[in-house]
């Protein structure tokens, strides 16, 4: 196992679950910061590189990809009906997460033109690494933007953004809660509901 | 009648008015996690809030975001960020009054020295000079104060008109209201203007910073109504430990200290 190393070690555990609980290290913090560096610098080379909309966003769909753990984020947002729901369910619901968060994210790719982004320092924290940056758009008032990075089998990647303060993840969880609780927590009408939803997005 | 009383009917009127529409029905307990969400949500008053929530909605849709609009359309982006910065500054001593009661000196200084220089050398608050010099703005408010001398928030409540609150940030709201300096000037055909016209352009002028936002929760979110009560309580826990942290007391980058 020694051949792995602590950080392919530490991969494998966050890929099965979570079981045992990851301790992010120093050396992991810096990984995250080079990491978030070359994502900010990427995602501010597409938005600014004055090319069709429509090329700016598949690039902009490859690097999220690449850079958040989709799968495990879809987890997160589906909290404890991710346990009820069938494994039919769980795939279908994956699938479906993945194209309206890239849908989301990318649907208003002219509206950050002109966007900069400054680093700020990496912390550790128990089980993943917050990234602080300064997001500039034009016009607006400075944001303070968090990336929180995990090493997901192996790799640095993003789990979670905090914007002022609010975190995307969690917002989207309690968005999912409360339409389930509204819907007789029947994941099926979640998941017929985001298919609406991409629909309308296309 | 002035517009700091009308608010406060408005919030007393509101919480009548919740009382008779009625609670959520808390989840059996023996379903811990549908427990542990309702804890978290901290909404036992949900069926009326989302009554003033649809009311609310409706009221914007009319008015208000036609409206933002309008003066987002009108107005090009250097007047507005100036009237923006006009309204901040009339409420510096407010966020001032809370900084002091927070017992923050730092942040204190930095409320004093933005309202003095942006009032004087800022043009009565038209330019944001302080910011550049290194007295950025914050926020501070009657209901971070109580927060941060221990107070509980309370459940959430969905106040009409003023959106998203909770006991405790709603009477820290009409608290801020009383407290601000432009509610004690004489009476007189000028001052009232004054005063509801500064109203009016809070309003917009907030609501028309945030017409791209609340558009794309509109569009994107499955339960608005959720989004928008898990957004605001995460930013104001935020704000409320950003408060809360204790300072560490530099000169300011203008006299090259660093912030």
């Amino acid at each position: 196992m020694l051949m792995f190393g602590r950080r392919r070690l530490a991969g494998l555990a966050m890929a099965f679950a979570t079981l045992v609980p990851f301790v992010a290290r120093a050396d992991d913090a810096d990984q995250a910061e080079k990491f978030i560096g070359k994502l900010l610098k990427d995602l501010s080379a597409v938005v600014n590189d004055g090319k069709p909309v429509d090329a700016q966003k598949a690039a902009m769909r490859q690097i999220v990809f690449d850079a958040v753990d989709v799968d495990g984020v879809a987890r997160f947002c589906l909290g404890r009906f991710w346990r009820t729901a069938t494994p039919q369910q769980q795939k279908e619901y994956t699938e479906i997460f993945r194209n309206v968060m890239v849908s989301n994210i990318t649907s208003k790719v002219g509206e950050y033109q002109g966007v900069s982004f400054a680093m700020g320092k990496a912390q550790a924290r128990a089980e993943e690494i917050a990234v602080g940056s300064i997001v500039n758009r034009p016009g607006n008032a400075p944001n303070k933007v968090d990336w929180l990075v995990a090493i997901v089998g192996g790799k640095p990647k993003v789990i979670d953004v905090i914007a002022e303060g609010t975190s995307l993840r969690l917002t989207q969880r309690s968005d999912y809660g409360a339409f389930l609780a509204r819907n007789n927590n029947d994941v099926q009408a979640l998941i017929d509901a985001l298919k609406k939803q991409a629909l309308a997005a296309n | 009648m002035h517009p700091r009383f009308h608010a406060c009917f408005a919030a007393a009127a509101l919480v009548a008015g919740l009382g008779l529409v009625g609670c959520a029905t808390p989840p059996p307990a023996d379903d811990p996690d549908a427990v542990a969400e309702y804890k978290q949500t901290n909404d036992p008053l949900e069926p009326g809030n989302r009554v003033i929530y649809a009311i609310n909605d409706g009221l914007d849709r009319a008015i208000l975001r036609p409206v933002a609009e309008g003066y987002n359309y009108a107005l090009a982006p250097g007047v507005r960020s100036h009237i923006h910065n006009l309204l901040d500054n009339l409420g510096n001593p407010v966020v001032l009054m809370n900084d002091v009661l927070q017992g923050k000196p730092k942040r204190a200084g930095d409320t004093l020295m933005r309202l003095v220089l942006n009032t004087t050398i800022g043009v009565g608050g038209f330019f944001d000079v302080a910011t550049g010099w290194g007295w950025p703005v914050h926020d501070a408010d009657l209901g971070m104060t109580f927060a941060v001398w221990g107070a509980p928030d309370g459940p959430f409540l969905m106040l009409p008109i003023f959106g998203p609150s909770n006991p405790r940030d709603g009477i820290g709201m009409a608290g801020d209201m009383m407290a601000a300096p432009t509610g004690y000037l004489p009476k007189g055909l000028e001052n009232n203007v004054f005063s509801y016209s500064k109203t009016a352009l809070g309003v917009v002028d907030a609501r028309a910073g945030v017409i791209d936002d609340l558009d794309k929760i509109n569009a994107q979110a499955l339960d608005p109504y959720a989004t928008i009560r898990s957004l605001w309580r995460q930013h104001r826990q935020s704000q409320i430990d950003e408060a809360k942290m204790p300072e560490t007391l530099t000169p300011p980058a203008a006299w090259g200290g660093s912030k």
